[in-house]
């Protein structure tokens, strides 16, 4: 069943490259760029542990391989799709035991390119330890970290799938995210603070993994190797065996997950309600682009990866506080500069250019139901964009509010809406364009927390990133006369600056609608063929 | 021309294909007004690729097709506003309510607001719907999703109407009534295209049928025309004649026959 499972996997990943261009070209970048990461990595824990004494080497050694491991679990579910991971949920009929899925599961997850990066990862470690029994013993650690690399991906995965088929799933892992996002970043900035402070070897040896060995998996394994090498044999033992022992959870808690996963269905019906409550012909607006609008916004709300891009503001507020209060001196800087509200439509459109930019990706199946009704391409466009405009902008105040109060700049605070305003309609004038060209098609996939089509990966990414210089080059002029208002007192009129800017705006906006409409009516049954996962 | 002189839907050369395999393969329609019209075939005949077509959500690689006097791929705004479709992956707005998919809908189409709340009213009792009024689309059953996709395609009272398998998964309640409606609808002047695999349905219904066979349009003719042509007792007889029906033949043995 194992050769089985591996079989599979591998099939998935060349029929896949067979069969999209796209990916036949991506995943060999894909694989030598990974391959290149790893030795790069691997070379360099080499030489800074070569650098070190034998004990703060030991140290760094430890902390080396917990950062990995916390980053190869987490990575993957977080940032890119998974379609290619066997779904246990997949083989709920299927006749296997779950012993046998897991040990299939566990072997088919060494079939991937980036399995390069803790393999030469390992390989180096070994290498740092030398003497047979020390080599040995370093050895029978990293199998043991290996296989807690890739059971604890497998467990991590099954545990964000189970999370996201609940009613709230996706909540629940904007949290997840979020904490994540926020806990890393919190990482990064202590240590990166420690490291300043104390030089890399120094600072892991203030900051002592060894004393907390026992408590961390991937921990316990290095520490059994880094016993060894010091001599202390009944710890490297005993290293091994808790190592072995977190192992054995690790698999426990994967199993339990597994089960639930195998036999939960995905939602459960709610009750039906007697009456039927207010709707859309009940309130005011009852215009196609009204009703689109009102569509949009029902759906921000209600479609939980909407809801998720939108809170995406949450965790960049968060970020951006986090960093004002626990940042470094230059940062500290800023926290006081009273332009500091109005980065907040900068923030803004970065968080919505997943909607602004693909606007039909989003109605997925039901596109077919939009394209069979009459709606003209120009009203549908206005609707979606009044939708995403609006969001935009209670977003963009919003933060630029908070900006204002943790900055102080509450005198730049007028100059926040026209900007806006502005930043808006050259978004969506880019965003309307592309999203009638190239719209993306967004799955179903449950263990897929921002879930495309991979084969439109490379697309997505080009995507933004062109539409994001296009969008900033259309800003330089609004932008720059902003700057000279503010840095430069008042060379220029606020109030006239104001309003050329958000004309300057309007024409933008005017013009890309214009075209996206007259591209959208004429490739009607190309945007349904896209954006349809069916 | 008056409008009412043209076919209510019509289809010329119609062409389809998807890389080298030609799907629809010439097909030319003609349906008139008040018809109930069968397109048959066994899967992958080409019916939903040619309704597709017809309806504007598929360009053809050759010919066209419309409704009345107008041209899908020349009007295609227009043609939508005189059509109602229940396609066959009915992939409806899985995040709105049942109501606010038919007020949605009403919208659209430029339905007065009282006509949209009366309509939507009328279609969710006659559908027993009302109860799941206000609940999410995610949240129905199969039936319950044919239903309200059945609602949305007629709210507007088409005069032309496609439905692709409307009775698929639909309790036999509803599908009486669900015949009902449709059979007052064809009387009152209105077409119908129908495309179904239960063949004593189409030939309760239909007024006429035509069956593709590897995307093209074989036979065309009233069910008892169907019946007389090939000497077959009902529709479902002359269907399997026309497309050739195979037989188990030999092999196969082995199945039912392990024990445990």
């Amino acid at each position: 069943m194992v050769g089985r499972l591996v079989w599979l996997k591998w099939r998935l990943l060349v029929n896949g490259v067979r069969a999209d261009r796209q990916r036949a070209f991506g995943l060999p970048v894909v694989t030598i760029g990974v391959a290149a990461i790893g030795f790069w990595l691997a070379g360099r824990y080499g030489s800074a542990a070569g650098e070190m004494s034998a004990r703060a080497a030991g140290e760094f050694t430890l902390w080396v391989m917990l950062v990995v491991w916390l980053a190869w679990i987490t990575l993957p579910v977080l940032l890119f799709p998974l379609d290619e991971t066997l779904d246990p949920a997949r083989f709920s009929l299927a006749p296997i035991s779950r012993t046998q899925l897991m040990a299939g599961l566990t072997a088919a997850g060494l079939v991937t390119p980036t399995i390069v990066v803790p393999v030469l990862l390992l390989a180096t470690n070994v290498g740092l330890f030398p003497g047979p029994l020390t080599a040995l013993m370093a050895l029978i650690a990293g199998g043991l970290l290996l296989l807690q690399f890739i059971v604890g991906g497998q467990t991590f995965t099954a545990l964000v799938s189970l999370i996201l088929r609940s009613r709230r799933g996706r909540d629940l892992a904007v949290v997840v995210v979020s904490s994540l996002g926020l806990l890393g970043f919190a990482l990064q900035q202590t240590i990166a603070t420690a490291v300043g402070e104390y030089g890399l070897a120094g600072a892991v040896q203030v900051y002592r993994l060894s004393s907390w060995w026992w408590a961390l998996p991937p921990v316990a394994a290095q520490q059994a190797a880094v016993a060894a090498a010091a001599g202390a044999w009944g710890q490297s033992v005993l290293a091994l065996a808790i190592s072995a022992v977190w192992l054995l959870l690790i698999i426990s808690l994967w199993n339990r997950l597994l089960l639930r996963l195998v036999t939960t269905p995905e939602s459960s019906p709610l009750g039906g309600s007697k009456r039927i409550r207010p709707t859309i012909a009940d309130r005011r607006g009852w215009s196609p682009v009204i009703v689109v609008a009102r569509k949009e916004l029902l759906f921000y709300v209600r479609d939980p990866r909407l809801r998720m891009v939108w809170t995406g503001a949450v965790i960049f507020l968060g970020v951006i506080i986090a960093t004002l209060l626990i940042g470094t001196t230059q940062l500290s800087d800023i926290q006081r500069a009273r332009w500091l509200p109005l980065i907040g439509p900068m923030v803004v459109i970065f968080i919505g250019l997943p909607v602004a930019l693909n606007q039909f990706g989003w109605e997925r199946n039901a596109s077919s139901f939009l394209f069979a009704l009459p709606a003209g391409p120009r009203k549908l466009l206005i609707g979606k964009n009044l939708a995403t405009g609006t969001a935009l902008f209670l977003e963009t105040m919003t933060l630029s509010v908070i900006l204002a109060w943790v900055s102080g700049g509450w005198a730049t605070l007028p100059m926040v809406p026209p900007l806006a305003l502005t930043a808006i309609g050259c978004q969506l004038a880019v965003g309307n364009i592309v999203s009638v060209l190239a719209p993306l098609r967004l799955p179903d996939m449950g263990t897929d927390l921002f879930a495309q089509a991979t084969e439109q990966g490379c697309l997505a990414i080009v995507a933004q990133m062109v539409s994001f210089f296009v969008i900033g080059l259309l800003m330089t002029l609004p932008a720059s006369a902003y700057v000279l208002v503010v840095q430069f007192g008042q060379n220029l009129n606020p109030v006239v600056v104001s309003l050329a800017s958000l004309t300057w705006g309007a024409i933008i906006y005017s013009i890309g609608l214009w075209i996206a409409a007259r591209v959208l009516g004429k490739r009607i049954p190309e945007m349904v063929a896209l954006v349809q996962t069916v | 021309m008056t409008e009412n002189s043209h076919p209510s839907v019509w289809a010329k050369g119609l062409v389809r294909r998807f890389g080298s395999k030609v799907a629809v393969d010439g097909v030319d329609l003609s349906i008139g007004r008040g018809e109930f019209y069968g397109l048959l075939g066994p899967n992958g005949a080409g019916k939903t690729t040619t309704i597709k077509m017809i309806v504007g959500l598929l360009r053809p690689s050759e010919g066209t097709a419309g409704i009345n006097s107008l041209d899908t791929w020349r009007q295609p705004l227009e043609v939508k506003r005189r059509i109602g479709v229940l396609p066959e992956e009915f992939n409806l707005y899985e995040r709105l309510t049942g109501a606010e998919l038919l007020d949605f809908t009403s919208a659209i189409h430029r339905l007065p607001r009282e006509d949209a709340v009366q309509r939507r009213r009328e279609l969710l009792q006659l559908l027993d719907l009302e109860d799941a009024a206000s609940d999410l689309i995610a949240d129905y059953s199969r039936g319950m999703r044919k239903k309200l996709a059945l609602a949305a395609a007629v709210i507007h009272a088409p005069p032309v109407l496609f439905l692709d398998e409307p009775f698929e998964g639909v309790d036999a309640v509803s599908a009486r009534l669900i015949r009902g409606l449709l059979q007052q609808y064809t009387a009152r002047g209105a077409t119908i295209v129908f495309s179904s695999h239960v063949m004593d349905l189409v030939e309760r219904l239909c007024t006429r049928i035509g069956i593709m066979v590897h995307g093209k349009l074989v036979i065309e003719a009233t069910p008892e025309e169907l019946r007389q042509q090939f000497g077959a007792a009902s529709v479902e007889d002359a269907f399997l004649e026309v497309v050739g029906a195979g037989d188990l033949g030999e092999g196969l043995e082995w199945l039912g026959a392990s024990s445990g």
